[in-house]
């Protein structure tokens, strides 16, 4: 028999990751919402992330510094690609599979590369806290919950400027009709650029913050863009709410289940999820929940 | 298929067949074959086997471009399929006593099975949730091998493999070049008939397809299965060749080689494919002492050729003399191209 405290347990421990997956999930539902883009490079832009931040924390010694410098890095490395390599092939009619197949090609190369330059060796990130907190039974690390808090609060801040700012209101006008967009003033190729950035530089920042757990390698952003993927067809490819929800509720299942099972097994579960999903509704539960 | 139709396409098939052979298409076809008939030879046990191992790409990725290149329909599921046909026919053998050679063709009908829960899913999708989708397949069948022990093997594969012919390498070089040769030939056949017209009218408009009174979804349906039934005959041959089955063969690694092969030479023709799995495995070759360095020239090549050379740089105006010779090139005028739009 389960005990109660072990399920609240892991339903902590699962929305605490639920809150990091959001961060990864969430770019790469805004840039297929925005620019039609299956970015499969999303998770080299987290290695990137975890290898800049680990070298400003190394030459530095702040955390706040290599955080503010991988987003910043990986912003302006998300904008070159989208402008570079992206924009060139935006009038083709298999732009959606073309995309795919660049931005894979990208990850290989951009893995591969720095595995060339720095070998594969594991390099490990300090906590930024090891100070844990027992609360009515329940253990929950400080690093944790700041790490939690700190997803919460980026997502918030994307939240307000896709909301409240010109630049939101260009995005979303975009990701509505780009051709009308044009005519009203709004450079969608710019915008592109843009929320191709912004998206990377989210997965930047997770690469930063999820350091201590994951460490630092060239292939460590391979499994966060695995779960992200699945969070992002389960929530619906494009709605930001929908992959929210989707990465809090299967973070939760993923973590409840791995009381009962391996995490290989909670792997194949959550992509099994996903294929059902996908199947009954390609937009995914976001389809009811912007509808 | 009646008798007369049947005897219809192979007429037409055989049509198409001495016209590209007249063609510089052909001419390659010709030394290439020639080479293969005769590489037993001139080559070492090794070399042998890495030529056998390049016959068997060649198969993968033109079972791909089958499914992938001629429907559009972009499959992630294709490496994972020929591990279940690897696994399938040595299994077979293993459990149930089935004549080897026969087995190699059972482990393509497994791998057809195995493509039917998700062939459904993929003909009501389009661009790239197919690609999600299979993926999402793939991984589910890579961890069930993994997960399987007993059955499988697990992490650490399966061994214990009849020897075919035995053991006999040359006997098994020719087995393996005459599979290819013939399910390459099923698949030409079929492409250069109504079958392939409807497969490419579909990729380029389904709606327009099923207007002109086709069943979109059975074309799609058989292309898919039949692609995937000859992913798993490869992957049985591999196993066979290799005598070492392990569940690296059905990750995504695999299938992310086979992809660039493919669309490095062309998504549009077989013979794209041929000549992608060609480069590629020299390129390998070539770059053998450099480890990962390999992995970052194909991830170049793969952004590079999807942007320049959308059909591949063995399209239709391919010719090696006139590239070489720097005249009118196209790769030139690709390039000029693209740089000036």
């Amino acid at each position: 028999m389960v005990s109660l405290e072990l399920l609240a347990q892991q339903f902590v421990n699962g929305l605490f990751f639920g809150g990091q997956l959001a961060l990864i999930a969430i770019g790469l539902t805004l840039i297929w919402g925005v620019a039609r883009v299956l970015n499969f490079s999303h998770g080299a832009m987290f290695m990137v992330g975890g290898f800049v931040g680990y070298y400003t924390l190394g030459a530095t010694g702040s955390v706040l510094l290599a955080s503010v410098l991988a987003v910043v890095v990986v912003f302006a490395l998300g904008y070159v690609i989208e402008h570079s390599l992206l924009e060139p092939m935006r009038d083709r009619e298999e732009f959606d599979i073309a995309s795919m197949v660049v931005t894979l090609g990208l990850a290989i190369f951009l893995e591969n590369a720095i595995l060339v330059g720095v070998g594969s060796q594991r390099k490990s990130f300090p906590l930024l806290t090891d100070v844990v907190w027992n609360v009515a039974g329940l253990t929950i690390s400080a690093q944790r919950l700041v790490i939690f808090v700190i997803s919460l609060v980026a997502l918030g801040l994307l939240f307000l400027v896709i909301t409240g700012t010109k630049l939101g209101l260009a995005i979303r006008a975009v990701s509505q009709d780009s051709d009308t967009a044009l005519l009203m003033g709004v450079r969608p190729k710019r915008v592109y650029s843009i929320t191709f950035g912004a998206s990377a530089a989210l997965a930047g920042l997770a690469g930063v913050l999820l350091a201590p757990m994951f460490s630092v390698y060239p292939s460590v952003g391979w499994y966060p863009f695995l779960l992200a993927f699945i969070v992002v067809m389960v929530g619906g490819l494009g709605s930001v709410r929908g992959t929210l929800v989707a990465a809090l509720g299967l973070a939760v299942v993923r973590s409840i289940s791995m009381i009962w099972i391996a995490s290989e097994t909670a792997m194949m579960v959550l992509f099994a999820i996903m294929v059902g999903v996908l199947v009954v509704n390609p937009d995914g539960i976001g389809g009811w929940l912007d509808g | 298929m009646t008798g007369s139709t049947l005897g219809r396409s192979l007429g037409r098939a055989r049509k198409r067949l001495l016209e590209d052979a007249r063609g510089r298409n052909g001419r390659l076809l010709a030394v290439g074959t020639a080479l293969a008939l005769l590489a037993p030879l001139a080559l070492t046990a090794y070399a042998l086997d890495i030529v056998m191992q390049l016959f068997v790409a060649i198969l993968v990725v033109g079972s791909w471009i089958f499914v992938a290149g001629y429907f559009g329909m972009f499959t992630f599921a294709h490496a994972a399929l020929y591990g279940v046909g690897a696994y399938a026919a040595v299994l077979l053998v293993a459990e149930a006593g089935v004549n080897p050679i026969a087995s190699i063709l059972l482990g393509g009908v497994v791998a057809g099975l195995f493509s039917l829960p998700i062939a459904y899913p993929v003909l009501r999708l389009s661009g790239a949730y197919v690609g999600m989708v299979t993926l999402a397949y793939a991984e589910i069948i890579y961890r069930a091998t993994i997960l399987l022990r007993e059955i499988t093997g697990g992490p650490t594969g399966y061994t214990g493999f009849p020897h075919l012919f035995d053991g006999d390498s040359v006997a098994m070089y020719y087995f393996v070049l005459f599979v290819v040769a013939a399910l390459m030939l099923v698949m030409y056949v079929l492409l250069v008939n109504r079958f392939g017209l409807v497969a490419r009218a579909i990729r380029e408009s389904p709606d327009a397809a099923r207007m002109l009174g086709n069943d979109v979804s059975r074309h799609k349906l058989i292309g898919f299965v039949v692609g995937s039934s000859i992913a798993g005959v490869a992957g049985a041959l591999q196993a066979y060749s290799i005598l070492i089955i392990s569940p690296p063969m059905l990750e995504i690694e695999r299938m992310i080689e086979f992809m660039a092969m493919g669309i490095i030479g062309g998504l549009r023709t077989l013979s794209g494919g041929v000549f992608g799995v060609v480069v590629v495995f020299g390129l390998n070759e070539l770059l053998r002492d450099y480890g990962e360095m390999r992995l970052v020239v194909w991830g170049a090549m793969l952004v590079v050729v999807t942007l320049y050379f959308p059909d591949g740089i063995a399209d239709s105006d391919f010719d090696v003399r006139e590239r070489l010779a720097g005249g009118d090139v196209p790769v030139r005028e690709r390039i000029r191209e693209a740089i000036g739009r």
